[in-house]
């Protein structure tokens, strides 16, 4: 739409951009492994939010989605032989349909049950790939040598290479974003966020909208989680368990829910300073605990909370 | 087709074992602003909500255009046109004026499935058309400087209008509303009567339950009274306002409302 103007926000959000974007120039390999992993975990803390920030949902179990979207791509291409390109559109609807699968039945539940029940499915997720029950899981130890991609005949191999893979898959998941929030779906699942009785009574159908949340969380998440294996070339079942789903979780209230510069400083404050202090090792994970604490008693609705009123212009006009 | 909107038929709902609504019927004609009255914790507030679908009674009917519609989902009952203002407020609160009032246009915007993800042509009118729509609403109803702030922030009387046209953006057939009055000032009842009126004349059938005496007579064309669930008396206002049976009921309540 029209609506786009320059505001200090917009200057902001580009000078972001940029910097991600110029990023590669400046650092060594091991921070451009961070830089990337950065922008995979900024892509599944997104789309934990489109769930957990939008409809309000409960779910502590999103690392369950990002290692299905990790295992489509590491068991086609090392197990089926399918170049990674065309791993891509099953690493996003198999996590989608399981997410369709699993909260039909659990999406009327209470937030703290909900809570539980989405708990449970991230373990019995760990036990199927630990104990490698269709024999293509690889058992505790994952999968090993995922495939570069390749794009007419050119192997995009490097570091850098996954860096800008990952930029823009982060690209295309703000476009997403920017769109859900602009869309009816996007203000439905804000309105039974609020207050499910009232969104009802104006004819919102409160399953339809958590369900689509769902679906769109989980297929993006998916997406993301095809990355991580093609920049690690390598899954394995300890990197989607239920304390990375506690991180994601995390991550979207930290940084604020719905606020996608919140969500980003929250990845960025959750996963990128306590690499800063790897040198510290214990202290590492005090930085992820104290952030956590300080916030919620500080800052309850995030250290950049959502902002609401983003209306067309010509609504404005008698605004004073 | 029923000559009536609405039809509540020996209409019963029970919460663990009281009668909070007792075989009940009415009938509403389209067009008409028709009233409910009675005392407090009479059961008005439960019966709109088994008309809205919020409960589903045990016992009778509720006919929407000679259809069934008793145990209906609440999002379908509104997309049949039945629309609904609370007695304790229930806006977005966090989310502005604007926002608010587009949740009336859920069912009238016409966005498939995928424009939540990528935006078309067909999607770009729609949206304009719907926020035009909410547009006009403010402009009606006088809320067009607050179209950014936030609903929570407002005064009550102010609060009261969004969620009247938050319903009313839904384009409902029937508007149900519960206690308008409550908690306004007496100019602000005045403006609100005048709105009602206003609204009548947009075609919409009206149905409210309200404490305010005053307004209940000079608004409403028909009226029925309710006390311990059941039904006390119905008729015009005038008939209502003489009927030695709601006198009764109504003695040692005062006609201000005390809630
Ligand atoms: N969800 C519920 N669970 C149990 N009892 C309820 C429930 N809702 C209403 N009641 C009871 O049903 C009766 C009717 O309540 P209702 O709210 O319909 O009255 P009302 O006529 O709207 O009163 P008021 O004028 O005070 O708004 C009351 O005794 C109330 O306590
Ligand atoms: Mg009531």
């Amino acid at each position: 739409m029209s609506n786009i103007n320059f505001n200090k926000n917009s200057v902001m959000a580009i000078g972001v951009l940029l910097v991600m974007g110029i990023f590669p120039l400046f650092v060594d390999s091991a921070w451009l492994a961070i830089g990337t992993t950065f922008l995979v975990f900024a892509v599944v803390a997104f789309s934990q939010d489109i769930i957990l920030g939008r409809a309000g949902v409960f779910h502590m179990g999103h690392a369950m989605f990002f290692g299905l979207g990790a295992y489509t791509t590491a068991v086609l291409n090392v197990h089926f032989g399918w170049p990674i390109l065309a791993t891509w559109a099953p690493a996003v609807l198999v996590p989608l349909v399981v997410a369709l699968l699993l909260a039909g039945p659990i999406i009327h539940l209470r937030g703290d049950y909900l809570l539980v029940a989405t708990i449970g499915f991230n373990i019995i997720f760990i036990q199927v790939l630990q104990n490698n029950i269709f024999g293509i899981t690889g058992g505790p130890n994952g999968i090993f040598g995922i495939d570069v991609v390749r794009v007419f005949g050119v192997e995009l191999f490097e570091q850098t290479h996954m860096y800008y893979m990952a930029f823009i898959l982060l690209g295309i998941t703000l476009f997403i974003m920017k769109n859900l929030d602009q869309s009816k779906f996007g203000r439905a699942m804000f309105y039974i966020n609020k207050d499910d009785v009232a969104a009802q009574s104006m004819g919102i159908s409160i399953r339809y909208y958590k369900l689509y949340a769902f679906a769109l969380g989980a297929g993006i998440a998916g997406a993301a989680g095809s990355m991580f294996a093609v920049q690690y070339s390598a899954v394995s079942p300890e990197a989607f368990d239920v304390i990375s789903s506690i991180m994601f979780f995390t991550i979207v209230l930290v940084g604020g829910s719905a606020s996608l510069p919140g969500v980003l400083l929250g990845t960025f404050v959750m996963f990128v300073l306590p690499e800063v202090f790897r040198e510290f090792e214990t202290a590492r994970y005090l930085v992820f605990g104290l952030a956590m604490i300080l916030t919620m008693i500080l800052r309850p609705r995030g250290i950049w909370p959502v902002k609401f009123g983003n209306i067309p212009a010509f609504l404005k006009k008698d605004v004073k | 087709m029923s000559e009536y909107l609405l039809e509540v038929k020996n209409v019963s709902k029970f919460f663990y074992g009281l009668k909070a609504i007792d075989a009940l019927s009415m009938k509403v004609k389209k067009g008409q602003i028709y009233g409910i009255i009675g005392p407090n914790g009479a059961g008005k507030t439960t019966l709109f909500n088994c008309i809205t679908g919020i409960y589903t009674p045990e016992e009778g009917q509720i006919l929407w255009m000679g259809k069934e519609i008793k145990g209906t989902a609440p999002h379908k009952i509104a997309e049949l046109g039945i629309l609904r203002t609370f007695q304790t407020i229930r806006l977005f609160s966090e989310m502005s004026v604007a926002e608010n009032i587009m949740s009336g246009r859920h069912i009238k915007s016409k966005q498939k499935w995928y424009n939540g993800i990528i935006h078309t042509p067909a999607y770009y009118k729609d949206e304009r058309e719907n926020w035009e729509k909410v547009g006009e609403l403010m402009e009606f109803f006088k809320l067009s400087q607050y179209a950014t702030t936030p609903a929570g922030d407002l005064s009550y009387g102010v609060q009261r209008k969004i969620e009247m046209a938050r319903a009313l953006a839904a384009e409902p057939e029937l508007l149900i509303l519960d206690e308008p009055a409550a908690g306004l000032n007496e100019n602000e009842t005045l403006e609100l009567a005048h709105t009602i009126k206003e609204i009548q004349k947009m075609g919409v059938t009206i149905m409210m339950i309200e404490h305010d005496m005053e307004m209940v007579m000079s608004l409403t064309e028909y009226i029925t009274v309710i006390n311990f669930g059941a039904k006390i008396s119905e008729g015009v206002p005038a008939f209502v306002q003489d009927d030695p049976i709601v006198i009764e009921a109504y003695i040692g309540i005062d006609d201000e409302d005390e809630s």
